[in-house]
């Protein structure tokens, strides 16, 4: 009893800190066009780690990049609202001036990308790379002044300032580099991070290095953190929260013990039944059956209809809405009221 | 450290490997010239005896002695032996006489008399062309499916499929006699004016230089354009752009040190090879415009079976095409860092 007012308690005092509405992103392509967010509406509240989890291809980066209003083209945001609420104010970042969203950016929110090997800038120094940052947001920051920010960020990502500072970025392994991305996200203590697959391009050791770190990151620094992410098992370490993405579209939303333990979305149990458990090594995985939508022509109806084993008639003709089903809850299917799903 | 281990040594050094196979290259390409021209039909120096013959009415011994005082080689002694004369004559220096163009003329007062007008007017061009192409190519990569970008790129498609020598053409017709420039398109100044360094002089070299000028910007600046608007093009969607961008670093900076830098460098190892060829000219352009370079000198020599002219001109081109690659080798691991120089 004590538990549940305690997370009571803790609901009250949520604020969100960006409110995403009816947001539609899409690519002009050749082929056609990639609807790769559709319609998708959340909150990310203040102090949260909210987890972005989907399949390859289901527009995690491209939500990621809308939030800093930086869809590469030959993408847009066609339409919706991303507001960010900070310092009392509401800022809608694709209605400032190209300078005041410059500014906005990497300030308010920082963002570390998919491909830490590709991040870089091959010809510049370390430091040059991190010494811009902050001059750009600041012109008239002395040199010494930034070095001391600088060698505070390296030590904290447990990188030998003097060293690393000199080089390029392909003296570096991968797991350094990345440990230099983070550290210059954090460069100018910005209120938001965007960790956009922070670790898919590196090995275990690595990986699992990184994930400690963020974990410590998290504890000391305690702002508000995006992570993306298909890998649902790295949400039961770090989230708060966690978002399911499926073709464009949060399937469902809910904090992360709800989820894992309390799914209403067959593809949210689909995932979870995906991962292997360390306790039983011949326990049998359940891989999800089916390929992802072809973004450009979308089935008809709930777009995991094709896959999905609970499928009835009004699932290939009607969208599920998304609902809520419980306290701070949101689900997308027809039928979330009737499934059960034994663990 | 044993003698081989020492000259095992240094032959790892990349640059004494690099120039070692420099001196490899050029020695193999005279002497490939040597005996290719050698098997060019008819024999200059027979040609001299008998021109000597008819003017001066001369007896065939004597005649053969005055060509075997006047040339330093003799054209009847087997190959291999006038083959290792004339490599003790070149490591002495002595690149021979002219035979035919300028009978008994030190070669190397030849060259030097056409070297210098190749020299300026290629790299002249050279650079221009090069300056222009990545200018309008980066346009035209930041404003790609604009006005600007489909009229540069068709001009460039189109210009760079003529070759050289009919752009000359079309140049003298359209230009020349339309506008009664004729004169300024023959040679690399007017016929009755003294070289000195004044100005009257001075101007009418630059007029010359117009039309050849003309005439190798427009040749090779399609070629420049298309491939630095490919190279910026693909650096634009590389994630160190974007990792930029989301920095908030002001527009100028990701212009020049994010996107310019590292679009430019595949450029530098075609401009180096270009270099290369500052010192041969380009023999139809200026046979075309009748201009002083080495280019004509190649072509009047191999015309005349002028045998030691052909094998000093081909050695500078050899020499300087061998040595633009190995310059273009060091520069490249300076601008560069990822390739490393020493190692
Ligand atoms: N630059 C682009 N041009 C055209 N289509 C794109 C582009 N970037 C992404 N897409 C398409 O948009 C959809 C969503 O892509 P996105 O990169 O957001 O997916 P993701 O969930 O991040 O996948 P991954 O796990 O592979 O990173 C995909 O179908 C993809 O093919
Ligand atoms: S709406 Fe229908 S098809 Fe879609 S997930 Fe729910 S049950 Fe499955
Ligand atoms: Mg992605």
């Amino acid at each position: 009893m004590a538990v549940k007012t305690a997370v009571k308690e803790k609901e009250k005092e949520r604020r969100a800190i960006i409110t995403v509405r009816n947001l539609s992103v899409e690519y002009r392509t050749h082929r056609g066009i990639v609807k790769a967010v559709r319609n998708v509406s959340f909150d990310v509240y203040e102090g949260e780690i909210l987890f972005l989890v989907g399949e390859s291809g289901s527009g995690k980066s491209t939500l990621g990049f809308a939030l800093m209003n930086l869809v590469p083209s030959p993408g847009y945001i066609k339409e919706g609202e991303i507001i960010y609420h900070l310092d009392g104010q509401d800022i809608e970042l694709r209605k400032l001036p190209l300078e005041e969203q410059r500014l906005f950016r990497w300030k308010q929110v920082a963002m570390v990308f998919q491909s830490a090997l590709n991040a870089l800038n091959p010809v510049l120094r370390i430091w040059d790379q991190l010494y811009d940052t902050i001059q750009a947001h600041d012109p008239n920051i002395t040199r010494e002044e930034a070095y001391k920010k600088i060698k505070y960020l390296l030590s904290m990502v447990r990188l030998d300032a003097d060293r690393v500072l000199k080089s390029y970025p392909h003296e570096l392994s991968g797991g350094m580099r990345q440990r230099v991305m983070i550290a210059m996200a954090l460069l100018l203590d910005p209120k938001i991070l965007i960790l956009d697959e922070p670790t898919t391009a590196l090995d275990i050791l690595t990986q699992k290095n990184i994930i400690e770190l963020l974990k410590k990151i998290k504890d000391e620094l305690g702002l508000t953190m995006i992570f993306i992410t298909h890998d649902l098992s790295l949400a039961a370490e770090l989230a708060d929260r966690v978002a399911v993405m499926y073709a464009g579209k949060i399937l469902e939303l809910s904090d992360v013990y709800t989820i894992f333990y309390n799914p209403k979305h067959p593809y949210t149990y689909a995932l979870i039944k995906t991962i292997p458990k360390l306790t039983s090594i011949d326990e049998e995985l359940y891989p999800i059956p089916g390929s992802p939508p072809d973004m450009i022509n979308l089935p008809p109806g709930c777009k995991f209809h094709p896959r999905c084993p609970y499928a009835k008639e009004i699932c290939t003709e009607k969208e599920p809405e998304f609902e809520q089903a419980g306290p701070n809850h949101y689900v997308a299917c027809h039928r979330w009221r009737e499934l059960k799903f034994e663990r | 450290m044993s003698f081989k281990s020492v000259v095992g040594k240094i032959y790892r050094n990349f640059l004494v490997r690099r120039i070692l196979r420099a001196f490899g290259v050029i020695f193999v390409t005279s002497t490939l010239t040597f005996f290719i021209i050698r098997l060019m039909p008819s024999n200059p120096i027979e040609i001299f005896i008998n021109q000597m013959m008819a003017a001066y009415g001369m007896s065939y011994q004597d005649a053969k002695a005055l060509a075997l005082a006047l040339f330093t080689i003799d054209l009847d002694k087997p190959l291999h032996q006038q083959y290792i004369e004339y490599l003790i004559n070149l490591f002495q220096g002595n690149l021979g006489r002219s035979i035919s163009i300028s009978p008994g003329t030190p070669v190397m007062d030849i060259i030097l008399a056409f070297l210098p007008w190749t020299l300026f007017s290629v790299s002249i061009s050279i650079l221009a062309s090069f300056v222009l192409g990545v200018i309008t190519g980066i346009i035209a990569a930041y404003r790609r499916g604009g006005l600007f970008d489909k009229v540069m790129s068709t001009f460039a498609a189109i210009i760079s499929a003529i070759p050289g020598y009919l752009i000359g053409i079309l140049i003298i017709v359209f230009i020349g006699v339309q506008y009664g420039l004729i004169n300024y398109m023959r040679g690399a100044y007017s016929a009755g004016i003294r070289p000195g360094f004044n100005l009257q002089f001075i101007s009418d070299v630059f007029l010359h230089l117009a039309a050849p000028f003309a005439t190798y910007v427009l040749s090779t600046f399609g070629g420049w354009m298309l491939s630095m608007k490919a190279s910026t093009i693909s650096t634009l969607g590389e994630d160190y752009v974007t990792v930029a961008k989301a920095k908030g670093l002001p527009e100028s900076r990701i212009r020049t040190q994010y996107v310019g830098r590292n679009a430019i460098l595949p450029l530098f190892t075609s401009l180096a090879i270009q270099l290369g060829f500052i010192f041969g000219g380009s023999v139809l352009i200026e046979n075309i415009f009748v201009y002083r370079g080495v280019g004509r000198l190649l072509w009047s020599s191999i015309n005349a079976r002028d045998y030691t002219v052909m094998q000093a001109v081909f050695l500078i081109i050899t020499i300087s095409v061998v040595v633009s690659n190995l310059l273009a080798d060091l520069i490249y691991g300076l601008i560069d860092p990822r390739v490393r120089v020493g190692e």
